[in-house]
């Protein structure tokens, strides 16, 4: 098990040009490569915008800002697959659903999304575990 | 769809190397065994259909879903989590 990426990871995530998804995000079987671009300066919101498709673009913040509890285990093979060699290589972001209000604004603790920022590898993983929400309050915490 | 009939025990073998085994059967609830290799994901269906539709229904927001979450999140400031209760941002 890993542990998670730190706040100081995460506030420092700068815009990764290219990133490739050892496999496909789960609805989107085409889409393997993706750019992570932060929105703006001090802000949490990142726009994941696949290089493949070009009207396909997620919403993503990173974990650990808003849940910084969240500790997702990380498998081996997954290790494997992203290469991982250090835990805090390991970038968590959340996929965000953007709703009518801040309130109804929701992210995917179920299948966080795991970027190796040295490799540039990403998967979204699949948490079997019925206490994470697909739609956790973005402000759950 | 191949139908198969298995009783407890028994297996089913996919490929060269997965192999299916039907562990105990009460009531509606049937318990298999999967033995597969690392490189082969073995989830609940439902749980990656959810993943499916949980990411389609994210994909894409609207610019302007877009600008005003980023407005709301600005005024509420960056980690919400240190502000326990709190009202509501400002919408336009």
């Amino acid at each position: 098990m890993l542990a998670l990426a730190t706040q100081e990871l995460a506030e420092a995530v700068g815009d990764i040009p290219v990133i490739e998804f050892v496999e496909p995000i789960p609805g989107f079987r085409e889409d393997r490569h993706f750019a992570l671009v932060r929105l703006e300066e001090g802000s949490p919101l990142c726009a994941l915008t696949s290089l493949d498709h070009q009207d396909l673009q997620f919403l993503v913040v990173p974990a650990v800002l808003f849940y910084p509890e969240f500790a997702p285990e990380v498998s081996d093979e997954v290790v494997g697959e992203l290469a991982i060699e250090s835990p805090e290589d390991i970038l968590v972001l959340l996929i965000v659903h953007a709703g009518e209000s801040l309130d109804q604004t929701t992210v995917n603790l179920r299948g966080p999304l795991l970027i190796n920022t040295v490799t540039r590898r990403a998967a979204q993983i699949v948490l079997d575990d019925p206490r994470l929400s697909v739609t956790a309050p973005l402000l759950g915490e | 769809m191949l139908v198969l009939s298995r009783r407890v025990g028994e297996s089913v073998v996919i490929g060269d190397d997965v192999t299916i085994t039907v562990l105990e059967v009460r009531g509606d609830v049937v318990r298999v065994g999967v033995d597969a290799p690392r490189s082969v994901k073995v989830h609940r269906a439902e749980l990656v259909a959810e993943l499916a539709a949980s990411n389609q229904e994210s994909a894409s927001p609207s610019q302007d879903a877009v600008a005003s979450l980023a407005k709301a999140l600005s005024a509420k400031g960056r980690r919400p989590g240190e502000q326990p209760g709190g009202s509501s941002p400002d919408r336009d």
